[in-house]
């Protein structure tokens, strides 16, 4: 998949809101892509917008999705409806609200089979069974005949998995999947993804603003502020060499375990842009401790600067002031 | 392992405690009416004394002469207290007693009116629903339109039509001027109709008598239609209202995930889960319905309990009024015992409960 110039903007009160703006990214087949960023960054936006999602009155989306040959964002909706669901699916975040209340697990799940394809009603239900074992849930003849609220929380996002994965779909973008969980369930629910990842050679797209979770799955990372990608590459380079103060800034906001204990948890000064209008340099030059007067020109473009050879940045900070930011934001004092 | 134990093996208890409340209300609600009517000025020994045809010439004294006599042979001049155990005993042994004015036995007489009234009701239910369903999705569907904007007007005006005004309207356009259909009683003598549940489609059935049905249908479209405008524009609204909200969940935004056409969501997601508020207003709204009912059948002479009601209301005969508001209380109550079960039906987190 190949995402060009996609731009999602929504109408509001005081204008266009430009949720996306202008993202350029390449999903590599069977990669774990984690797309990472403070909420209103764009992530869920960008991912919506994929598969057409966030199509409305108020929506507008324009760009490129390639997939498979052809361009989705202008595909039409019917056309959307047979790579929805069977190519390209989502597991949402709050699995019991994206979860029909009156259908049974079972029956939810069956559902997304019968979609795309000729499958008869007993054939697909038994499918469904072998799904939700398949995702880990001890008994799945049980579980399939449970409603939503019946199930721990843990089990209703395994359906969700399952229900994603029911078409064996090449790409699965996982929303969040595991904020509303607890730490030991969101372990499990993000060992189940790497694994279907490997046994099923799924591309998945996992969004997330949790670094840590980042660090346990990702292959590759991109990172959004403002609705921009401002920095991708592998896991390892932008977790342990990031070249976007950003990135530093948001690493540094971890709280560590073996850190210094302070009263504040570190955070970035100033909060991320929300309004209608932006400013014509970086979007991040307000909050950033290394911001020079040419910072507000233009956005910087997204090319590999000082990284490997695929790991990008929008930064005009030269190498040894990167490694300045690098070392002074580790040594930082907690932000205001 | 994290199942409760499936809903429906608690389901039939439910049942059972919901009916165990019906004659509870049942006696609360004679009380109420056999204090009602001793409190209405004018009692049934007046009314039948002055009320005789000889009246007229009748002396003071000759009328208070004859109400004593009436007041004995009616079991009035007892204590109220007494006369209440007597009512309460009655009702408990299912006998309704006898009408003060020619003496009808009122379980009789409500075993012809209540099926009348029944199929009045239900009808217009259905009608309603129909109505109501349809206006209500499709201005959802098409918010902020002109479609929308029109369907709710006239479901505000429908909304708020009086009963009688709409009877009085549909007899003068349908009956009177187009003359399309009949405005009066619920089948016509001529086709030697011999009741046997009281129901016409039911009999119709068991007596092998097609031909009955037609005509009986033809009765009912006008009072039915008149009764279920206005129940009608009010469901449109909760309709209209309750699509948008499930619309907006997260769940029907998982079924477009999963490839499904706008009408299959429709069909398969947005309807059951927003039928919920709709049979809660069934419901309430059955209430006013049969209140209708009772303007409705007057208005169209129509005979079923309403009608029965008006004219025991009217000669202070006690004995009717309490029988037909009784049946009107049961047919409320039952009507909200199959709500609740059909709120289980509909939705499997309240069968826990």
């Amino acid at each position: 998949m190949e995402i060009r110039d996609l731009r999602v903007e929504f109408d509001v009160p005081a204008g266009r809101l430009p949720a996306v703006a202008g993202i350029d990214l390449d999903l590599r087949r069977g990669e774990l892509l984690a797309l990472v960023g403070e909420s209103g960054s764009g992530k869920s936006a960008l991912s919506m917008s994929l598969v057409g999602l966030n199509r409305g009155p108020t929506a507008h989306i324009s760009g490129e999705v390639r997939f498979g040959g052809r361009n989705l964002v202008a595909a039409s909706e019917k056309e959307l409806r047979g790579v929805r669901g069977r190519d390209i699916s989502v597991v949402f975040q709050d699995a019991l609200a994206a979860l029909n209340p009156t259908q049974k697990v079972g029956d939810q799940v069956a559902e997304m089979i019968r979609t795309h394809r000729k499958v008869g009603r007993r054939d697909a239900w038994k499918r469904a069974e072998e799904l939700l074992g398949e995702v880990g849930i001890a008994n799945p003849v049980q579980a399939a005949r449970a409603y939503p609220h019946q199930l721990s929380g843990g089990m209703r996002q395994r359906v969700m998995i399952a229900i994603g994965l029911a078409n064996d779909p090449a790409v699965l973008i996982a929303d969040e999947p595991t904020t509303a969980l607890d730490v030991t369930i969101q372990a499990q629910v993000l060992k189940l993804l790497k694994r279907l990842q490997a046994e099923h050679g799924t591309t998945i797209v996992l969004i997330t603003h949790d670094l840590g979770v980042v660090a346990e799955v990702a292959d590759r990372v991109a990172v959004m502020y403002a609705g921009r990608v401002i920095e991708q590459g592998t896991r390892d380079e932008v977790l342990f060499h990031p070249q976007h103060p950003y990135t530093m800034a948001l690493l540094h906001s971890v709280p560590r375990v073996d850190g210094p204990h302070t009263d504040r948890l570190p955070a970035i000064a100033g909060s991320p842009l929300t309004g209608v209008t932006r400013p014509s340099g970086c979007a991040f030059a307000p909050r950033c401790a290394f911001a020079s007067a040419g910072c507000g020109d233009h956005m910087p473009e997204l090319l590999r600067r000082y990284g490997g050879s695929g790991h990008l940045d929008r930064c005009l900070l030269d190498e040894p002031a990167r490694g300045r930011a690098r070392a002074g934001s580790d040594s930082q004092a907690v932000a205001p | 392992m994290n199942l409760a134990v499936p809903g429906s093996l608690r389901t039939p208890w439910m049942i059972v405690k919901r009916l165990a409340a019906v004659p509870l209300v049942m006696l609360a609600l004679a009380t109420m009416v056999f204090i009602a009517m001793r409190m209405l000025p004018g009692s049934p020994a007046t009314s039948l004394a002055v009320g005789g045809g000889a009246a007229s010439q009748s002396t003071a004294e000759e009328i208070a002469e004859n109400e004593a006599r009436i007041n004995e042979a009616l079991g009035l001049n007892e204590s109220l207290a007494d006369q209440y155990t007597t009512f309460l005993h009655d009702v408990a042994t299912l006998d309704l007693g006898r009408s003060f004015y020619g003496g009808n036995d009122i379980t009789k007489l409500l075993g012809e009116a209540l099926p009348a009234t029944i199929e009045l009701t239900i009808a217009a239910m259905l009608i309603a629903v129909l109505i109501g369903m349809v206006t209500g999705v499709v201005a959802a569907l098409r918010k902020d339109t002109w479609i929308d904007t029109t369907t709710r007007a006239i479901g505000t005006v429908s909304f708020s039509l009086p009963w009688f005004a709409l009877g009085v309207l549909s007899i003068v356009i349908f009956g009177v001027w187009l003359r399309w259909l009949p405005v009066i009683g619920r089948i016509p003598n001529a086709l030697d109709y011999h009741p046997f549940t009281n129901f016409v489609l039911l009999d119709a059935i068991l007596q092998d008598r097609p031909e009955l049905i037609w005509p009986w249908i033809k009765h009912l479209i006008l009072p039915a239609t008149t009764l279920a405008l206005s129940m009608a524009g009010f469901i449109t609204r909760i309709v209209r209202a309750s699509v948008l909200e499930v619309l907006s969940d997260d769940f029907v935004r998982t079924a477009r995930m999963k490839g499904l056409s706008g009408g299959a969501i429709l069909r398969r997601h947005v309807l059951r889960n927003s039928s919920l508020p709709i049979v809660t207003v069934l419901g309430l709204q059955f209430g006013s319905l049969l209140g209708g009912s009772v303007i409705t059948e007057t208005v169209f002479s129509y005979p079923g309990v309403g009608n029965l009601l008006i004219n025991g209301i009217m000669q202070r005969d006690y004995p009717i009024v309490q029988g037909a508001a009784l049946a009107i209380a049961l047919l409320f109550t039952l009507v909200n015992v199959v709500v609740d079960l059909l709120y289980l039906a509909l939705d499997p987190r309240l069968r826990k409960a």
